[in-house]
């Protein structure tokens, strides 16, 4: 590897290991300032064999996630912390884009707060759920460091438990 | 008391404003006995099961949607009623069929993936056929019993094919093409059961094909009776910040009127929603036939099952009790067959937006179901629910809840005010 390439991807691997660092202390500016406002497109899917189609569960661009993350505070979450982690697998780079593709897979585990009877169940960590992020990321260059151009969060895991106001 | 404070009611009366002590606070509310629940029908196993034989084992449940099955000999499994197994065939002839999904050999599971086709042969089995993979007995997709191995030397007659077909199930395809089935063969048609409650939306399911793009589940721990309650009052609307922001500020919103209908079926009126007044919100221009842009409608099948047809999507919740504290709820979102790909993919997200595992309201509503549930599991003080309001029939009107409760102690015997007390007492 020349020392080009092995600069390219630790660009990636920083950015992507950055980003869930941020989402687990649920830093939600700090995430969007990892991501292009112009271009990001954020997506959640995945298979269901039950209905044998593809689906959709999220569909956000920047505007949308931003929005999203403003109102969290107006909503009557379940507050139990969600942790990412997450291990870069493979990335590709599209040298003429200045772009790379990385497919990173991540288990969310999620550690009980509120969401239900506190007394006794506040502290447990039980896995959440398993899939992947597929990110499409702008390299660093002279004029900015790497920035997400797109994330699809492809799950496995197709119950969710109640659901989550935080995005994966 | 000590700590008591004196309130002037609405009505003019001064009362006293105070805690209350464990005889007070187990007292039975001062209100009718149609207007307050006893918790033990949400808690008692003994009553879970007599809902399971009363109830479930009797009325019309939806099951799957027919666009989940397209083609002759695709399938889908489902259980219903508490754990019975049971598995959707769409015959050769395009009609759909239900049988129980219970080899009558020795009891195994036949078809056992969520859904598929059977024009691919098993392993051990041929196509179109459905085959038990324990000892290879196989049925046809009419449920007619096809393959014994070895049937004349093992039992000489004794057991034949014509013995052993599959149980099927009274099945029909109505509202909007889902499939509702019946476990009572001596049960009264669909359309007696329903007696109208899906007429005022009729226009917007059954004009033309819909097509299911969401489907979702989970296990909650609840009971069912609290989630489909939520659907039954919008009382709530003061938990979802989406409903405060716009819903609730509408004009007319608190004129909007619940109708009820036989059977314990529950309808709400259509209302229009502002999306604008809710940042970050596109507006919607997709619909249903008949339905104006940004309507809402809503209908509460009892005893478990909820079509909501809001803007661009409907969305059906249907639910399959487990125990008494626990519920699979199946969400499913569904637009227009001949929707092009760009106008499925504005469904989606108007559907996810709100209805969404990541969406705003169910969130919030799965929260509020499962502590409910681990607030009033048995032991813990619970005594009573109160289901009082009463503001002529709109939109806080608590009729819903009471309605269901009606058809409730009608089909058990019970009052839910009091179970132990039957009706004949
Ligand atoms: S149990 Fe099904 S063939 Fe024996
Ligand atoms: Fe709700």
């Amino acid at each position: 590897m020349t020392n080009r390439e092995l600069d390219q991807l630790q660009q990636v691997h920083e950015l992507v290991y950055e980003s869930c660092l941020r989402l687990n202390a649920e830093d939600w500016k700090g995430y969007l300032d990892l991501c292009d406002p112009d271009s990001f497109r954020y997506r959640i899917v995945n298979y269901s064999p039950e209905i044998r189609r593809e689906q959709c569960w999220m569909d956000r661009d920047f505007k949308g996630l931003k929005a999203l993350f403003d109102l969290l505070p107006k909503h009557n979450s379940d507050h139990s912390p969600l942790t990412r982690h997450a291990t870069v697998y493979k990335v590709t780079f599209d040298e003429s884009a200045g772009e790379a593709s990385a497919i990173t897979l991540l288990s969310i585990y999620r550690t009980q707060l509120d969401g239900v009877n506190s007394h006794f169940e506040s502290g447990q960590t039980s896995l959440f759920a398993v899939g992947k992020y597929e990110d499409r990321i702008r390299l660093g260059n002279g004029t900015g460091p790497a920035r997400l151009l797109g994330r699809t969060v492809r799950l496995d895991t197709r119950q969710l438990d109640i659901g989550s106001h935080y995005p994966f | 008391m000590s700590n008591a404070v004196m309130e002037r009611t609405p009505a003019g009366e001064h009362k006293q404003r105070h805690t209350r002590n464990l005889a007070e606070w187990s007292r039975r509310p001062q209100l009718p006995d149609t207007h307050y629940v006893d918790t033990r029908v949400y808690t008692d196993p003994i009553i879970f099961r007599e809902e399971i034989e009363k109830i479930f084992n009797r009325v019309w449940l939806p099951v799957c949607h027919e666009s989940e099955l397209p083609n002759p000999y695709d399938y889908r499994t489902a259980s219903v009623a508490g754990f019975k197994p049971i598995v959707v065939v769409r015959g050769p002839d395009n009609k759909i069929r239900t049988f129980l999904n219970i080899c009558p050999h020795r009891g195994n599971i036949i078809v056992r993936s969520p859904a598929g086709t059977l024009t691919k042969a098993e392993p051990s089995g041929n196509p179109k056929h459905m085959t038990c993979m324990f000892h290879g007995w196989q049925w046809d997709a009419f449920g007619r019993c096809a393959e014994i191995p070895r049937e004349e030397q093992g039992y000489q007659g004794r057991v034949c094919k014509a013995d052993v077909g599959l149980r099927e199930i009274r099945t029909e395809v109505a509202h909007g093409g889902f499939v509702w089935v019946n476990l009572d063969d001596n049960c009264e048609p669909l359309a007696d059961y329903i007696a109208g409650a899906f007429d005022f939306m009729s226009q917007e399911l059954d004009t033309e094909p819909l097509e299911i793009f969401h489907y979702q589940k989970s296990v909650i721990r609840t009971n069912y009776k609290l989630w489909h309650e939520t659907s039954r009052e919008f009382y709530h609307d003061y938990m979802h910040y989406h409903n405060r922001a716009t819903g609730m500020l509408q004009k007319g919103y608190f004129d909007r009127k619940y109708t009820v209908f036989p059977n314990g079926h529950a309808a709400t009126g259509l209302t229009t929603i502002v999306y604008e007044a809710y940042e970050g919100n596109k507006d919607r221009v997709l619909t249903f036939p008949g339905m104006p842009k940004n309507g809402w409608k809503q209908v509460n099948i009892f005893p478990a099952c909820t079509y909501s047809l809001r803007a661009s999507c409907l969305r059906v919740s249907i639910m399959t009790p487990i125990s008494e504290r626990e519920t699979l709820i199946e969400i499913r979102g569904l637009g227009l067959k001949r929707d092009t790909p760009q106008e499925r993919e504005e469904r989606i997200i108007d559907h996810d937006t709100i209805w969404g595992p990541f969406g705003r309201n169910l969130h919030e509503d799965l929260l509020a179901v499962q502590n409910q549930s681990i607030a009033m599991r048995e032991g813990s003080g619970s005594k009573y629910l109160i289901m009082a309001r009463e503001e002529n029939s709109t939109i806080h009107d608590e009729i819903g809840l009471r309605s269901y409760f009606a058809e409730w102690t009608r089909r058990m015997g019970r009052m839910a005010s009091d179970p132990t007390r039957l009706l004949e007492d």
